[in-house]
């Protein structure tokens, strides 16, 4: 009952969260009914708007709001531990995400089946990589709720990725010629949410379909989504460690 | 000088005792900022409460009152000392277990109704299902939310609130209840049914610790007061200790201010004017010192006169004590 309750409470602590799952179901039927697109393209936008502004918008606040509120104070007077709580806050915005990825693509199959135009080919693919990507957007956006109030979380990731993703592509760029390049590239693409590798495997453009790894072959989609979810992992990692340690003060004298 | 009486009041079995508190120090700093800008909030503060007992928290404004019950309740950690609740430290999960904590401000999620919220915690207390149901009906009887339960937690008025916080502290009665000013809000038939309320939990064992400026109330509801000023605790003690205390009403023909600046300790005199002095004292035994003492210095006495101080005289005296 308790796991239930901590991942209910993810669906309903905002009444604008139902808000912003209409709202992007709408942004993809629209999408697909004015461009009928290929797979690719669909998949960029379900990696942009799905995969990272999503994540975004439902965890804005998800624990800076009852930070801020005090309502934490309570919570945590539970026999509970602050990982716990900050665990199953993720693993809540996760399910929402995959009953909305679920949801969005019953819509776009079922808008196909009626038009008959459009190609849902590797459609599922890019909805469960989309689903990677965004959790670990969301392992970032939990972990600087901890430390930012109310839902300025957000704001500042949406900020904070923008700008480093200028600077280090323009890093990239301006040290093309020399191994330190490489070494940013490398950082780039597997420290960094990991837009560039599941983008690729969407696209499927590779000569290999295994991955070579400690003498084993593996399956690349396994590989890739396995270092995604060790991604989230890692980005949690931080935010549970300072949930642990952080003062909560009901009231100051 | 304060007279700073940190009575401990221990029960002659371990098991008794429900919170220990030994040597708490808390220091607000703000980050990066100098040394100028830490808060001392308490300052080597030890008690214990035990079971069946309810403690009342006075002081004024800045006393420390909530800073101790966040450090009991293991919101926030001292800078010094320790503090256990039933033998386990306060931040641990086994402590929570038996905590029922209820702030001055509760909030919960607008979306949810009060059933909703109560079952929330409930099964955050780790209840099966059939547990859950029980408790979230008790309280909803307890607490008299039947008007109530099932409307949004965004359309209550701060009455409802505090019954619904009440609800939340008391569920699966809890062994120590900290509550943070329990009767705001609450109309007078819900600050009488608060206090029966607490009354039955502490004779069901229960030990609780209650911070509230409406002193009144806490005249008729705890059997231990603790008065806290500047982060210490000036006094502990029980009501019978506390009501000893009285003001001394002398009546002279004239002199009045001559002879209390002659003749008594500053500490003493509460006020003086020509014809009447009013006087601190402890205990009554000490009122025919005071009168032979003022006799001899040649006051001429017309009469005398023992009040017994209330609950807030004596809150005042002691703040006035301490700002001296």
């Amino acid at each position: 009952m308790r796991a239930y309750e901590l991942v209910k409470e993810t669906f309903w602590r905002r009444r604008s969260i139902w808000i912003v799952h209409v709202l992007w179901l709408s942004l993809y039927l629209m999408f697909w009914w004015l461009y009928y697109p290929d797979p690719e393209e669909f998949g960029g936008l379900l990696f942009l708007c799905g995969g990272f502004l999503l994540p975004l918008a439902l965890g804005a606040g998800i624990l800076g709001d009852d930070i801020a509120s005090g309502r934490i104070c309570v919570v945590l007077t539970r026999p509970l531990r602050p990982g716990t709580l900050f665990s199953y806050r993720l693993l809540g915005l996760s399910l929402q995400a995959a009953v909305h990825f679920m949801l969005a693509g019953i819509v776009i199959l079922a808008f196909h089946v009626v038009t008959g135009k459009g190609s849902t080919e590797g459609l599922a693919l890019w909805l469960f990589l989309s689903w990677l990507l965004f959790n670990t957007w969301a392992a970032l956006s939990t972990s600087s709720s901890v430390l930012v109030k109310r839902s300025q979380n957000s704001l500042l990731l949406l900020v904070a990725s923008v700008t480093v993703g200028i600077v280090i592509n323009f890093l990239i760029w301006h040290l093309r010629d020399y191994a330190v390049g490489d070494v940013l590239k490398g950082f780039l693409r597997y420290c960094f949410p990991p837009y560039g590798l599941l983008t690729d495997l969407g696209k499927g453009e590779f000569e290999e379909k295994n991955v070579a790894l400690a003498g084993l072959h593996l399956p690349r989609t396994l590989v890739y989504a396995v270092h995604s979810l060790l991604l989230t992992v890692v980005y949690a990692v931080p935010g549970i460690l300072i949930f642990r340690k952080k003062q909560f003060l009901s009231e100051r004298d | 000088m304060l007279q700073v009486a940190n009575e401990r009041i221990t029960g002659s079995n371990a098991q008794a005792t429900v919170v220990e508190c030994r040597y708490l120090t808390k220091v607000y700093e703000k980050l990066l900022a100098s040394h100028k800008r830490a808060v001392r909030a308490l300052n080597g503060v030890s008690l214990s409460v035990r079971r069946g007992q309810i403690v009342g928290l006075i002081g004024p404004n800045g006393a420390g009152k909530s800073t101790l019950l966040n450090l009991i309740a293991g919101l926030i950690f001292p800078t010094d000392g320790e503090v256990t609740v039933c033998g386990h430290p306060a931040r641990s999960v086994q402590a929570h277990r038996s905590l029922g904590y209820m702030p001055e401000h509760p909030v919960f999620l607008g979306g949810y109704s009060a059933r909703a919220t109560l079952r929330y915690h409930a099964a955050l207390l780790g209840l099966s299902r059939a547990a859950i149901a029980r408790q979230v009906d008790e309280s909803v009887q307890r607490l008299q939310m039947q008007e109530f339960v099932d409307r949004p937690c965004a359309d209550f008025s701060q009455g409802m609130k505090q019954r619904l916080a009440l609800g939340v502290a008391m569920l699966n009665d809890p062994q120590l209840l900290l509550l943070d000013e329990p009767s705001n809000g609450l109309d007078p038939v819900g600050i009488i049914q608060l206090r029966d309320l607490l009354k039955k939990l502490r004779d069901a064992g229960a030990a609780i610790v209650i911070s509230s400026h409406r002193l009144g109330e806490l005249e008729k509801l705890t059997s231990d007061y603790m008065f806290m000023h500047h982060g210490e605790i000036i006094t502990f003690g029980d009501k019978a200790v506390a009501s000893q205390a009285g003001r001394l009403l002398v009546g002279l023909e004239s002199g009045g201010p001559r002879l209390a600046e002659a003749l008594l300790p500053t500490s003493k005199v509460l006020e003086a004017s020509e014809t009447e002095l009013a006087l601190a004292v402890d205990d009554p035994a000490e009122v025919p010192d005071i009168v032979a003492k003022l006799a001899r210095g040649g006051a001429r006495i017309t009469s005398v006169m023992l009040q017994h101080e209330d609950i807030e005289e004596t809150f005042l005296r002691l703040c006035n004590e301490g700002k001296q």
